[in-house]
């Protein structure tokens, strides 16, 4: 095999991507841009007039946003942890959906700790987290371990990201700005893809993806320890943590399925993203459901047993006020995605990302069920509350800004896209000289 | 048809067989089948009262798990000092067979020279039972309970002793006596032993609980004696282990400085992942560095 111009002929395959930018993309990212504006303007009003517009009160001090929050930064550790597995472990199909995870891993750990500070009333003060911190709380624990994270992934996505801008780098028939390939040369940090190079960037990227495996069961074992050491009814619980794990798990490979889903039909990828995938994704994604509604089970069936009074009230809310709600989020968002993916005849494309997105929802849900009715049923009820404090409804505003969240997840998603193949290059020339070697080595055996 | 009426006559036979009550068949009580268990005890209560109470079981003589208890039947209690007898209360028997008169503290009773009580208990009689009449002789037994610290040792004494007719406190002897403490379901021992020269001492164990409130309630029992009958005496005092004040633990990470193991553990953890992006960094800059000479 000839790597120079077979890494030509995958450029030109992939420069569409690259370089062109439509009337869909032109629309779609005006689109995602104008819903950013008007979160923005949200923003703005919040900065002047508070949290009083939003529905955050004396009780209910965390909403949506932290939801969000969770929800993003769960994605991540799925993401990173997913992305870790796939490359310590070589998994055979690694290449056509390795490089979503990783996008979707970075980018949710740059959205999801911006909700976190939309909860913050005292924005100026944001900086005595850092002048005066206390190692012994599990906030303090959450801001090292989301920074220490936050890097580990940056330089994960970068090691996996230099073969490809070093390709794009040497790319002449590239019909691209002058600026990304003086780009394209920053980034690719010299590499010339020699045997020392290749071998060098094999073992620390090898390193890196066992290391945000780890970093990610710490990441979100600490995030639910922020909940899991309080007192508080409904998060007080010894297996918060590995709830945590699995739930992240579950809603991080229902987006990967999504964004396989969608990157296929937009990008026509049918060729690398293909059927096998998704039925790889939609097995992992039944496995984890079983385990999700296990937790879930575990976790509720105990409070309601122990019949303390403040769980009491908690369940009582749970199965009244918020019935609704935590039907889809903890029965239909766990048994449609295993009644869909247990079933061979359904386990087809679009069935499959049907589960996902099921299972995407009904984890949304979820998390707003573990913050919104405990913080309505604390533990050390609140004197003399208004009775109109008690109870959070999210307002306009909480709602802007999470779309707005959201819109700049997709959109820096849409940009990066532009900027490298969705499908590795190198990893495609890999798995090409891999096979191109084992061949040889068939026919040399025939041979003899 | 034949079968029909059958069945339904069989129906109607065994509703009717339902509608007879299973007394109408019982065998009748007949009064000379049975031997008359007539006994008469008493308790002195911890309040200085006295209770009388009378058993009135009639027992089978053929079979001796037929018992029956005889209701309703009017107990007269006497106290009889030789040709004197005064009547100090009646009761009839409840459906367990048993009659009891509650006599106060300061119930005058007729006392011979040795200070001894004799009571009788007495049923008069009815159409189909004879009369009955049993006597028992009691002294009044001063029992005395004291929960008390000497040098700072939890200490139970009782003593007990009788008065004479001329006034005489007399100390009791070679009584077994049995100290306990109300338990949840019933009273746990703490203590068996015979009352010598009118006292009974022994330390109290400093590893007891007690109630919610660290009250113990504590009991001395003299049970079925030939002389005194049945004599209880209790106290409650504040001596539940629970009661002491213990330091209250607060949670491990509010101290106002975190303990040195996090600080060693997570300095730990920090470096190994900080040292990985160095040593990673370093390679991407050996790979540069690399990249570099080979544009050169």
């Amino acid at each position: 095999m000839n790597v120079i111009n077979r890494k030509r002929e995958l450029v030109n395959e992939f420069s569409p991507m690259l370089e062109k930018a439509g009337s869909a993309f032109k629309i779609w990212t005006g689109f995602l841009i104008v819903i950013i504006v008007i979160g923005l303007y949200a923003l703005v009003l919040q900065f002047q007039k508070g949290h009083e517009i939003t529905g955050m009160r004396d009780n209910v001090v965390w909403g949506i946003y932290i939801i969000n929050f969770i929800f993003f930064v769960g994605l991540s550790y799925s993401g990173a942890f997913i992305a870790g597995i796939l490359h310590f472990f070589k998994t055979p199909w690694k290449n056509s959906v390795l490089r979503i995870v990783e996008i979707i891993t970075v980018l949710s750990l740059i959205v999801g700790p911006i909700f976190i500070l939309l909860c913050i009333g005292k924005l100026d003060r944001l900086h005595y987290l850092f002048l005066y911190p206390r190692i012994q709380s599990p906030i303090t624990w959450d801001i090292i371990v989301i920074i220490t994270d936050l890097i580990g992934c940056f330089i994960y996505l970068l090691l996996t990201f230099v073969p490809d801008f070093a390709i794009l780098r040497d790319s002449e028939d590239l019909r691209i700005a002058n600026w990304r390939k003086k780009l394209y040369k920053f980034l690719a940090l010299g590499y010339r893809d020699t045997k020392d190079q290749r071998k060098r960037l094999k073992k620390i990227t090898r390193t890196m993806s066992a290391m945000i495996i780890a970093m990610a069961i710490v990441a979100y074992t600490v995030l639910a320890w922020i909940f899991s050491l309080t007192v508080q009814p409904g998060w007080n619980s010894s297996i918060f943590a590995t709830y945590f794990i699995i739930a992240g798990l579950y809603s991080g490979v229902g987006v990967i399925i999504i964004s396989m889903y969608v990157i296929r039909r937009v990008y026509k990828l049918e060729k690398y993203i293909r059927k096998v995938h998704f039925i790889g994704a939609g097995i992992i994604l039944l496995v984890l459901s079983l385990l999700f509604g296990y937790f879930t089970f575990s976790e509720y069936f105990p409070r309601w047993f122990s019949h303390k009074i403040y769980d009491v009230s908690l369940l009582k809310d749970l199965f009244s006020r918020y019935f609704w709600e935590f039907v889809l989020a903890n029965y239909l968002g766990v048994l449609i995605p295993i009644a869909i993916l247990s079933v061979k005849k359904f386990r087809k494309i679009k069935w499959i990302t049907f589960a996902a997105v099921i299972a995407v929802l009904g984890l949304w849900l979820n998390r707003y069920l573990i913050v919104v009715p405990t913080l309505e049923n604390p533990f050390v009820p609140i004197q003399d509350t208004r009775p109109e404090f008690i109870h959070y409804s999210s307002t306009w505003i909480e709602w802007s800004l999470s779309f707005a969240g959201i819109a700049a997840f997709f959109l820096l998603f849409t940009l990066l896209l532009k900027f490298v193949p969705i499908i590795p290059i190198q990893g495609i020339i890999d798995t090409e000289r891999k096979q191109e070697k084992n061949d040889k080595k068939k026919f040399k055996f025939l041979a003899e | 048809m034949k079968n029909y009426f059958f069945k339904y006559t069989f129906l109607k036979l065994i509703i009717a067989l339902l509608f007879l009550g299973v007394r109408t068949v019982a065998q009748e009580f007949v009064a000379n089948n049975y031997k008359m268990d007539f006994s008469l005890k008493t308790a002195k209560n911890y309040d200085n009262s006295r209770l009388l109470e009378v058993s009135f079981i009639a027992k089978n003589k053929k079979n001796r798990r037929d018992k029956i208890p005889i209701y309703d039947a009017e107990i007269k209690f006497y106290n009889v000092l030789d040709n004197t007898k005064t009547l100090l209360g009646q009761s009839k028997t409840s459906q367990e067979g048993t009659a009891a008169i509650t006599l106060p503290e300061n119930q005058d009773y007729l006392v011979d020279k040795e200070g001894n009580i004799n009571l009788i208990a007495r049923f008069e009689g009815s159409e189909s039972l004879d009369e009955e009449e049993t006597e028992i002789t009691v002294k009044n037994l001063h029992l005395a309970l004291k929960l008390v610290e000497i040098d700072s040792v939890k200490t139970i004494q009782v003593n007990a002793f009788t008065i004479d007719s001329s006034g005489v406190k007399i100390k009791v002897t070679e009584t077994d006596i049995v100290v306990s403490m109300e338990a949840m379901f019933s009273k746990m021992p703490l203590a068996e032993g015979a009352i010598e020269d009118g006292e009974f001492e022994f330390k109290f164990m400093d590893d007891i609980p007690g109630d919610v409130n660290g009250d113990i309630t504590v009991y001395a029992i003299i049970e079925d004696h030939d002389e005194f009958g049945d004599v209880i005496q209790k106290q409650t005092i504040n001596w539940g282990a629970s009661n002491e004040h213990t330091e209250i633990e607060k949670y491990a990470l509010w101290a106002s400085l975190a303990p040195i193991w996090m600080y060693v553990v997570l300095t730990i953890m920090l470096v190994g992942v900080w040292a990985n992006y160095a040593y990673t960094i370093l390679n991407l800059y050996i790979i540069k560095k690399e990249g570099s000479s080979l544009e050169i």
